[in-house]
Formats: C-alpha cells, structure tokens, sequence
C-alpha cells in the first residue's frame, strides 16, 4: 500500500492514540498535533518505518494571547513515497514572561537537518530544544538577549539599544556610552556598570 | 546566555590530544564574513592541522534582515517585495513560490490560467539559468578560471534585459504575484526569447570546452567535496546538491506546481557527490531548462494575464474610469488588500538553489500572521563542515562554490 499524507495520519493515530491531541486537513495539507512528550518516539516511527526521511523546516508560530502561547511546526517530505506531512506541538502553558523560554524536546537524533533549524527556532522564538547538541543563537549576535520574532517584540525594536549596540544603557542618561563600543560580550558588562541601571530592567521598558 | 557560555564560544583550542594519546597542534584560522570566495557574507571558523581542516564551523547570520518579521507588517501584495530581496540571484522564483502559497490560501488555484502558467513557467527557468549562469561565473573565478565569469555575464545580461523589457526592471522584478503577473507581456518579449533560446546552446557549449574536461578543472573538482546520498537526504540538502549525490527528486516532478506537468524535462542525476557532479548537474539542468523555455515558448496560450475576481487582482484601468464599483474595489485592493481565510500553507517549489518553501499563516486578517521561509541554502549550508572536514584547506572554496548560496536566502 503506498503510504499517503492521508494514510499516514490513520497510520499515527493508531499506533500512538495518546500521543495525537487533534489532527487536520486544510487545502489539502495534513497536520497532526502532537502532545510534546511523544514528540521524539511518533518522529522516530515516522522515519524508521514511514520513511519520512527528509526534514524540510522547523518553526514556531506565537499566538501571543493563546495558552499554550508557541506553535512548533514540523514539515516532513518522504522522497520514496512522494508525501508530505505537518507535524504541530503546542507549548508554553503559562509564558507570557519575555524571559520564559518553553521547553521542547530536539529532534536532531532523527533528522540531524533539525540541528540549524531548531538552533533558527531557538534564536528567533526563545523555545528551547532539550537534548539539542550545540543550542546557540544562529542568527541574531551571540549577545542578544531577546527573540525578535515574538510577537510582543516591536518591528522597529526596543527604544533602547540591544547590549550588541552597547549595552542596557538609555542614551539620556550615559551619552558616553555609544561612541565605543566593540562588538565583544565584555563591552555588555562594561557599559552597564558605568551606567546605573538597574540589571533586572527589561530592555526597552521605560524606568519606573 | 550565561557570560561564561559566551567567553567559551571564543576560546580557542590550539592543541588536542588524538584518540591515540599524540598530541596534535592545531590553528584556527578565520575565513571571511568579508571574504570574496564565500560568496557574501559567510564566516567559517577552520581549524586546522597542516593543510587538513579538522573541524569547521560556518557562522551566519551577518545579512540578517528580518524579512520574516517585516513580513508580518506588510499586506499580503507588500510582502511580495520582500520575497525579492531573499534569494537575489532569482528573485522570481521566489516570487513564483509565495505567490503560490498565497494562492493556495486563497484558494484561488483553480482561477490561474493556463497562460499565468506558462508564462510563470517560462520567467522561472529563464531565472534558473541566469542564476546557474552567476553561479558557473563565479564558482569558476574562485577556483582560478577567470574567462568563464565574463562570458556567464554575457548571458545573463540578456536575461536581465529580457525581464527589463517585461517589468521595468533587471533584478528585483516581483514580476509574478498572486492572482497572476504585474502587466502583460510586451510585444518584443517573444522576440527578445527567441534571441537568447537560439544562442544560448551554443553558448552552454562553450563553457563545457572550457572546463568539462579540462584537466585542471577535473582535479580541482572531482573527488573533493563528497556528499552521501544518505547524509544529503538525513541533513537536509535539496536542489542540485542533492542530485549531484545520485537522489532523484525534482519537486517540479514529484508534486508539480505551476503546470510544470505539461512540460517534458529530465532531471540530471551525478553519482559520486562531489563537487564535480554538483558542477555537471547544473549544467545539464541549464540544459533542461532551455528546453522548458522553448516549450513554454512555442505552446504559450492567449488569455489574460490575471485573475479576473475582482477582490485579489485589481480590475482594469479602462473599467476603473467608468464604473463605480471598479474603483471601490481598486481602492479597497490598495489601502487593506485581500484577507484569505484562518489557515495556513506550506508549498514547496524547486529553486536554482534547491527546495524553496513557504509557510504561511492567515488569521484573517490583510496581513500574513506569520510567514516563514525554507530557505535553500540555509539547509545546504549545514553540509558544508561534512563536505571539507579533512579535506584540504584549498578544497573549501571549491566546496562552497559546489553548494551555491546566496547569503541573502541563508540568513533572511
């Protein structure tokens, strides 16, 4: 029987009925909802035995005012039998924090392609991908310390410069601080202690 | 992140002990962001011993620019644009990838015609070539063949010219849009085809003698850089890249788009993996492509070059002056735009550089809630560190050049 979008969602739902929390078809396309846990065994499966062997992308969606907050989604292609499915987990019950970063288990084991796109999804969305070889920021500095594609992240950015700009520091109060500034993560820790502003102040928020 | 994580980030190891208890001294060199054989603005951080690189760590991200952020402020017609400046060497076809995602969202596929489809067609191989065409230029001067860059140029100037004629402009023509295409074909259009389809054989041929079996390039080229069929599949490669390592798969085969169905092509396989293969497979792919142009050329239908459903493309300028209701919607068209229902896509199409695909979703509002790019070269970049590690240092510029990113598509 050649398996399908269609057959393999069939296929998914009774060999782990615990692990699919929905399942749907919009023009066409398959997606299936997964609960997190079973993340890595329905992957696993899906590889092994569907032959899902190509990982085409990972990312996320932010449904800021929904909870779970994050969509992460999974575009599968099997190249033996032509077929294409989504996978989705929704995460972060309770992350309305901007520090928050929901928890997500990698899928590098299977596909090793997941190894830059989680790493994508990670700079980007603050999700962290648990059992992820080498999780650090791909595109965005190392330094950043926030996730512009977050929706409670403005398009034009903070009002203040980002720590790769010179640190946590408003321009009225240290008008030294700007003109030298080297692209260094030390340059973060000296700016802000010639600055008094205080470290638990988000970047960005005017001082209360 | 942690201080400590980031200061270890720049540590360096400059001597390590083998499996076998000797002890190895090792140098890290540093290769670009502004490096002219990376193509852009690529950084690889190469340790090496001797001439071997031991390990190799690419490092993205320097023309990041937040296209997919920008995206989610713009109209669904805005953002178009945008999809121009990602993969600059063949912004067509990444208009043609979007325009079809949004189409999808729409569910408006069944309203394009067959002349938007061959005329899409048409604009896409047209685009390959000229991409394939930078691509052979440049992949030659880096590795020490100069003339071959100028005559690519030529070529490509009149692709350039031909999309001139048709949109106005060169590169960034955002010339396919969803419900169909910018304006009409000119008349000198066919002709300015027809100029480039009767040479351009001739031309391929030329750039064969050149270098298909020129010795100095078969040493530069033939075993380094090889790619498994296994690992090019398990990390993601797509495109020439993963024909080169003998994978049949062509989207425009396996799930055609675009009526890419009505067209007789071949997809060009290699069977080592190695950079020479991935240089083969190209070259035949320019071959193919032509022979998609010439088809799209003689079988090109009449028809109107948009959709006629007035609330996706707007209507024409003649009923605009006349009728009331025309140029409400135009107006609505330019100041909100269209809402395609909740929902989201993901369509795959095959670009110069490998599988190209957009995941869009709708919340129903005039704006994409998110729209995220599969960029190519962002997955084949990942096999580069397999590619080059212990191989020799001279043998990185050939293998990046195998792989052809464009950094604008890698860091969006």
């Amino acid at each position: 029987m050649a398996i399908t979008a269609t057959s393999t969602v069939v296929m998914v739902r009774e060999k782990f009925p615990q692990a699919v929390v929905e399942t749907s078809d919009f023009r066409g396309e398959q997606t299936i909802v997964l609960r997190p846990g079973h993340l890595v065994a329905v992957c696993t499966y899906l590889q092994k035995t569907l032959r899902y062997t190509f990982l085409s992308s990972v990312t996320a969606v932010d449904w800021l005012e929904r909870v779970p907050r994050y969509d992460v989604v999974y575009h599968l292609l099997s190249i033996p039998n032509q077929s294409e499915l989504r996978l989705k987990l929704r995460v972060g019950e309770g992350h309305k924090q901007r520090e928050d970063h929901p928890a997500v288990p990698s899928v590098t084991g299977v596909w090793p392609a997941a190894n830059w796109y989680e790493r994508e999804v990670y700079d980007l969305f603050g999700i962290i991908f648990t059992g992820h070889p080498d999780l650090r920021r791909i595109l965005m500095p190392m330094d950043w310390t926030t996730h512009p594609l977050r929706k409670d992240y403005p398009l034009s950015g903070f009002d203040l410069p980002e720590p790769h700009w010179g640190g946590q520091v408003p321009y009225d109060v240290d008008p030294g601080v700007g003109s030298q500034t080297m692209r260094t993560p030390f340059s973060r820790e000296l700016n802000e202690s010639r600055s008094k502003i205080s470290q638990d102040q988000e970047p960005g928020t005017k001082k209360t | 992140m942690q201080q400590q994580d980031i200061e270890a980030q720049y540590v360096i190891e400059d001597s390590q002990v083998r499996e076998d208890g000797q002890r190895v001294d090792t140098m890290t060199i540093n290769m670009g962001p502004q490096h002219p054989s990376t193509h852009g603005v690529l950084r690889l951080i190469l340790t090496i011993e001797g001439e071997t690189i031991v390990k190799a760590v690419p490092d993205i991200g320097f023309l990041h620019t937040g296209i997919e952020k920008t995206a989610e402020a713009k109209t669904y017609h805005q953002a178009l644009v945008l999809t121009d400046r990602m993969d600059y060497l063949a912004p067509l076809n990444n208009n043609l990838g979007y325009s079809l995602a949004v189409e999808k969202l729409l569910g408006i596929e069944d309203e394009i015609n067959n002349k938007i489809k061959y005329v899409r067609v048409l604009l896409a191989e047209l685009q390959r070539i000229a991409s394939h065409l930078v691509w052979l230029g440049t992949h030659a001067l880096d590795l020490g063949a100069m003339s071959v860059f100028l005559y690519c140029f030529r070529e490509r100037e009149m692709i350039l010219d031909i999309f001139e004629e048709i949109s106005g402009v060169r590169m960034m023509t955002s010339f396919i849009c969803p419900g169909g295409l910018q304006a009409d074909l000119t008349p000198a259009f066919d002709g300015k085809v027809r100029d480039f389809t009767s040479i351009f054989l001739d031309r391929l041929q030329e750039y064969h003698d050149l270098l298909t079996n020129n010795q100095l390039w078969i040493e530069r080229t033939r075993g380094v850089g090889v790619l498994s069929a296994q690992d090019a599949i398990a990390y993601g490669a797509s495109g020439p890249v993963l024909r080169g390592s003998n994978v049949v798969w062509d989207i425009r085969k396996a799930f055609p788009y675009s009526g890419y169905e009505q067209f007789n092509f071949d997809i060009p396989v290699g069977s080592n993996g190695d950079v020479y293969d991935r240089y083969l497979v190209r070259m035949l792919e320019m071959e193919q492509s032509l022979h998609i142009v010439n088809q799209a050329l003689e079988g090109m239908p009449a028809g109107p070059y948009r959709v006629s459903n007035p609330k996706i493309a707007p209507p024409p300028k003649w009923q605009i002056t006349g009728s009331m209701e025309a140029l409400i919607h135009h107006f609505k068209l330019y100041t909100e735009g269209y809402r395609p229902p909740p929902g989201e896509v993901f369509v795959r199409t095959e670009s110069p550089k490998g599988e190209l695909g957009f995941y869009i979703v709708s919340d129903g509002s005039a704006k994409p809630y998110r729209m995220h790019v599969r960029g190519a070269s962002f997955a084949n970049l990942q096999v580069l560190p397999l590619m080059i590690e212990g191989r020799f240092l001279s043998d990185v510029v050939a293998a990046i050049g195998s792989i052809d990113i464009v950094l604008g598509e890698v860091d969006r």
